[in-house]
């Protein structure tokens, strides 16, 4: 896959330290799936970090290893079987309940729908998959915080470049920009935001509650 | 070494020497091939403290620690055989075993991960330089190196990101600095220690 839009080093960083919310981890998790270079320098944070885990002092630990070991070969080992849904990276596989065709989509707009994806973790923002098609121009709007989306069909457009299948858009919160789906095919994306969306114009207000992107 | 209710054990009748990253490599690599507990104890007396320092603290206690740490050291010798001495050193994997228990803990619920069976997974051959290049990224030995080097600024903010799970500006907050200062200090700290392992593979 050729990935043009990648993660910022400030975003893996912060995935590394475990400091972002977990519908912003799956977002990034979906990207690294497909990205070589983004985990290559993931590796780079998460190599640093166990540097830093060497240097660490030991405190004293209360257990022996043989105690360990019993108790490893006394307890249930948890499975992680393989998710059912297929067609999207795994860490979001499994918050799906069918594939992407054929998800109960909600309709908010002419050529605009959406699929909510319930978080535990979540505490502001958004977390959605967008399905938009072809044609689809968004609001223009900015974020007050960090937005992450990841295109998983199609394509869209806007001020910073052409997002295709794996690109992520790792926007910080001084960026305005307006979507466009630019081929024929619909665009299908997924967002995570850390606050909500503030759209500009009146009926960029009226699209606030509902769109992501 | 680490404090421990045992005595040391050695692998093989032979003394581990300093714990190097290759050594520890091989022992993580001999838990999951032989499922060798002298292996395990070995790894256990290097990690097992120094985990559980990494765990305390952020709310966690030192009861707490003890009980995550151990979860984590059952984890390491559950999935030691899904272990590649190629992708990772062995601090880097135990590292993010004990990050992710950590998350899991303190959120209640376990953290959707990066999966490496994913059938999407766009995956690099064995003779692409790009991925010899990560192997040597990886290595925690040089990456310490270039860490020591780093000034304390620096070096304070990667500690409070990847030890205390703290933000961009969660770090500017509790410093009391503009996150535009927290982010320069992190990405200057960055590049000193890519530019020090780039430096080390153009020499050999």
């Amino acid at each position: 896959m050729n990935i043009s839009h990648h993660l910022s080093d400030e975003t893996l960083q912060d995935y590394t330290a475990g400091a972002l919310d977990g519908s912003m981890e799956v977002v990034i998790a979906c990207h690294l799936t497909y990205c070589n270079s983004c985990r290559a320098r993931a590796s780079t944070f998460d190599a640093t970090a166990a540097a830093m885990l060497e240097e660490t002092p030991c405190v004293t630990v209360n257990t022996t290893a043989d105690a360990l070991l019993d108790r490893a070969k006394n307890s249930d080992e948890s499975t992680h079987p393989a998710p059912q849904v297929t067609g999207v990276p795994r860490p979001l596989a499994r918050l799906l309940p069918a594939t992407l065709e054929a998800l109960e989509w909600k309709r908010l707009a002419p050529g605009i729908k959406q699929y909510n994806l319930t978080d535990k973790h979540r505490k502001f923002g958004a977390f959605k998959l967008l399905h938009l098609a072809p044609g689809v121009v968004l609001s223009q709007h900015t974020h007050q915080d960090k937005e992450l989306t990841l295109v998983l069909r199609g394509s869209y457009q806007d001020e910073i470049g052409r997002f295709k299948a794996g690109d992520v858009a790792d926007l910080g919160e001084d960026v305005i920009h307006q979507p466009v789906v630019d081929t024929q095919e619909p665009c299908i994306a997924l967002i995570a935001t850390q606050s909500p969306v503030r759209f500009s114009g009146v009926m960029g207000r009226l699209m606030q509650p509902f769109v992501g992107i | 070494m680490c404090n421990l209710a045992q005595k040391p054990l050695n692998v093989n009748d032979e003394p581990i020497q300093n714990h190097q990253t290759e050594s520890l490599n091989q022992l993580l690599t001999d838990i999951g091939a032989k499922q060798s507990a002298e292996a395990f104890a070995a790894i256990y007396s290097h990690f097992g403290g120094r985990v559980k320092s990494f765990l305390i603290g952020k709310g966690i206690n030192e009861d707490t620690a003890e009980e995550l740490m151990q979860e984590v050291m059952i984890s390491v010798w559950r999935r030691a055989c899904t272990y590649d001495r190629k992708k990772a050193a062995a601090s880097t994997w135990i590292f993010t075993i004990a990050r992710n228990r950590r998350i899991d803990y303190l959120r209640g619920t376990p953290r959707i991960e990066l999966e490496l069976e994913d059938e999407l997974m766009q995956l690099e051959s064995d003779d692409d330089p790009h991925e010899q290049q990560v192997d040597l990224w990886q290595d925690t030995e040089r990456v310490q190196s270039a860490m020591a080097l780093l000034p304390k600024e620096q070096y304070k903010a990667l500690h409070l990101s990847f030890f205390k799970g703290q933000s961009h500006g969660a770090i500017a907050a509790r410093l009391d600095l503009p996150i535009g200062t927290v982010k320069s200090r992190i990405r200057l700290a960055m590049r000193s220690i890519r530019n020090a392992l780039q430096q080390h593979e153009e020499t050999t």
